[in-house]
């Protein structure tokens, strides 16, 4: 997958968690918990989905990896390489 | 048979967190014991009509838009849409400590403030207090027991009002006597006085219904008349379980919903928690047909109300404690559609031990449920007047009621005194969810159900 591909898987898993979810002023660099009011459970969906899509398994101490948009991308590039 | 994640009971947490696991992955298998899902909040048929047994309200009311709620967030986690349900908000509440002291609130928090500030202005700043505490309070911490009456006595200089604003949140999520754990009591205060009540549109059935067919739908199974006799395992890791049929199914993960002591028993443990006393309840429905609506309250959706000169929330020396109760009116809420009949509920708490001395006496086990239908009519009459007259049915549930219907022991229906808050019972794959876990209540077993499969089963898959 490309860097632009796992940008779009991981909206479009976010959008799935919370349809009305704004992607419009959303900034790639800052936390997506706070500009997209998700909680703890809400990142475990995308762990899940993550997993159930693509059999990513995603280790707990990783979660932090998962924080702002950028930091998912440069996460999952090298594990959906062959996606 | 093997199966990744068995559930033991279909009650409203089995039911949530069957189906937290079915969104990721296959394989989950709901074992219920009685003929129908539900388990306290469940629904029979008597005369061709539907009865529910238990929903008065459901607590948490949210709007749609607020994120953060407990209901929105229960069902963003479910995966099922605001949309598939109608919310009918309650219209007012009491809390009426008669000849003492009334207050009324609603789903408007700020209500109850100005309650609080006209009747009792001495308690009004640590009132406040109290709120900002609470704000800043985490619930879900796990800590050791701090008693609500101490902290309470400590900010509110009225012990009447303390007394007041305990009654609703004991009743509707209270395992222990007379007093609250600070976290339960956040937890309820929440619950039922900053966000208020509701109830969904249909009956019980069609909410569980909805329930039943999303998980379905993502693939789950359930399979009721399935009672559990025994949880197989060895030393401290569980291989399945053995049906009271027979038939045994393995599994990778268990999660059991049944209680704790209930849950030892099926690993055949000692049980732990038999010194404490558990609490139990009589409940009854007193049908009428809805034109008789107008002799009844207009505007109250619940009464919790005590009439003894101090409330004493704790399991009664007669068979049932008439002194204090709820009296619920499922049809004061906003813009239900008309219905034939309307029915007015009524709970009190009873003596566990004293019901079950009647299990074996068929003819004192009616007459006492008898009794206790006209006494607790009487008692409701004193409060909201006349209305005997007009019943065209009625049924009483008592502790044998409950405790044969879900298996409750003692037909205690917020289970154990203590509660496991991890859900963790020192096995390596089998965990507790719902009542005896700690979160009571519709919303709250759900939610139990879900963060349980979700600390310990997802985030091991
Ligand atoms: C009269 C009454 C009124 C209530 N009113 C309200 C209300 O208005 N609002 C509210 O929010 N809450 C209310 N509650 C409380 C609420 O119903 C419960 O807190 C909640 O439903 C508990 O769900 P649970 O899944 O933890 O337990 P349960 O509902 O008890 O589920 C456990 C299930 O396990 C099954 N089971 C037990 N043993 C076995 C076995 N060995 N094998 C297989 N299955 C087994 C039982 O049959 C049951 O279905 C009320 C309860 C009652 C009884």
């Amino acid at each position: 997958m490309t860097r632009e591909e796992i940008k779009s898987l991981i909206l479009e898993i976010i959008e799935d968690i919370d349809e009305e979810a704004d992607f419009e002023t959303l900034q790639p660099d800052k936390p997506l918990r706070d500009q997209l009011d998700l909680d703890s459970m809400d990142f475990l969906d995308i762990v899940m989905e993550l997993r159930k899509r693509h059999q990513l398994q995603i280790p707990e101490e990783d979660y932090p990896h998962l924080a702002s948009l950028n930091s998912c991308v440069n996460y999952l590039e090298p594990l959906l390489k062959n996606a | 048979m093997k199966v990744p994640l068995l559930i033991i009971g279909g009650g409203l947490s089995g039911i949530a967190a069957a189906i937290r696991f079915a969104r990721f992955a296959p394989g989950a298998l709901i074992l219920e014991k009685h003929s129908r899902i539900g388990g306290l909040n469940s629904y029979y048929f008597r005369n061709n009509r539907l009865y529910e047994t238990g929903l008065h309200a459901i607590t948490n009311f949210a709007p749609a838009g607020n994120k953060k709620a407990p209901l929105n967030r229960l069902l963003r986690q479910l995966k099922l849409s605001r949309d598939q349900f109608v919310f009918h908000q309650q219209f007012q509440s009491e809390i009426l400590f008669q000849g003492c002291e009334s207050l009324v609130f609603s789903n408007d928090f700020q209500q109850l403030k100005d309650e609080i500030n006209t009747k009792f202005p001495h308690s009004a700043d640590g009132f406040t207090q109290l709120t900002a505490f609470l704000s800043n309070f985490d619930p879900f911490q796990i800590t050791p027991f701090n008693s609500t009456r101490i902290f309470l006595e400590s900010l509110l200089s009225d012990s009447l009002l303390i007394d007041m604003l305990l009654c609703p949140l004991m009743y509707y999520g209270s395992s222990i006597e007379n007093d609250m754990d600070l976290s339960q009591f956040a937890i309820m205060f929440r619950a039922i006085f900053q966000e208020g009540m509701f109830r969904p549109g249909g009956t019980i059935k069609d909410f569980l219904d909805v329930l039943a067919s999303h998980y379905h739908s993502l693939g789950g199974s359930l399979r009721t008349g399935a009672e559990v006799r025994t949880i197989l395992h060895t030393n401290l890791t569980v291989h399945g379980v053995t049906l009271t049929t027979g038939e045994t199914i393995e599994c990778d993960y268990l999660l059991s919903t049944v209680g704790l002591s209930e849950t030892l028993a099926l690993l055949q443990k000692p049980e732990t928690d038999y010194h404490v006393p558990r609490l139990s309840f009589v409940e009854s429905i007193f049908q009428l047909p809805e034109n008789k609506r107008s002799h009844l309250p207009q505007d109250r959706t619940i009464i919790f109300y005590n009439s003894a000169p101090e409330f004493h929330y704790c399991s009664p020396a007669d068979l049932v404690d008439y002194s204090s109760g709820v009296i619920c009116f499922p049809f004061n809420f906003n813009g239900l559609p008309q219905q034939e009949y309307i029915e007015v509920r009524s709970t009190h708490l009873a003596n566990s031990s004293g019901w079950k001395a009647l299990a074996d006496d068929r003819e004192g086990y009616v007459e006492q449920k008898s009794v206790t239908a006209e006494k607790s009519k009487q008692v409701l009459e004193e409060i909201i007047g006349t209305f005997k007259q007009d019943i065209v049915f009625q049924d009483t549930f008592t502790p044998l009621t409950i405790e044969r219907y879900t298996a409750k022991k003692e037909g205690a229906i917020y289970g154990s005194p203590l509660k496991i808050k991890n859900g963790n019972l020192g096995y390596t794959n089998l965990f507790l969810a719902g009542t005896d876990q700690g979160f009571l209540g519709i919303v709250g077993s759900m939610l139990s159900g879900v963060s349980m499969v979700n600390q310990h089963i997802l985030s091991r898959l």
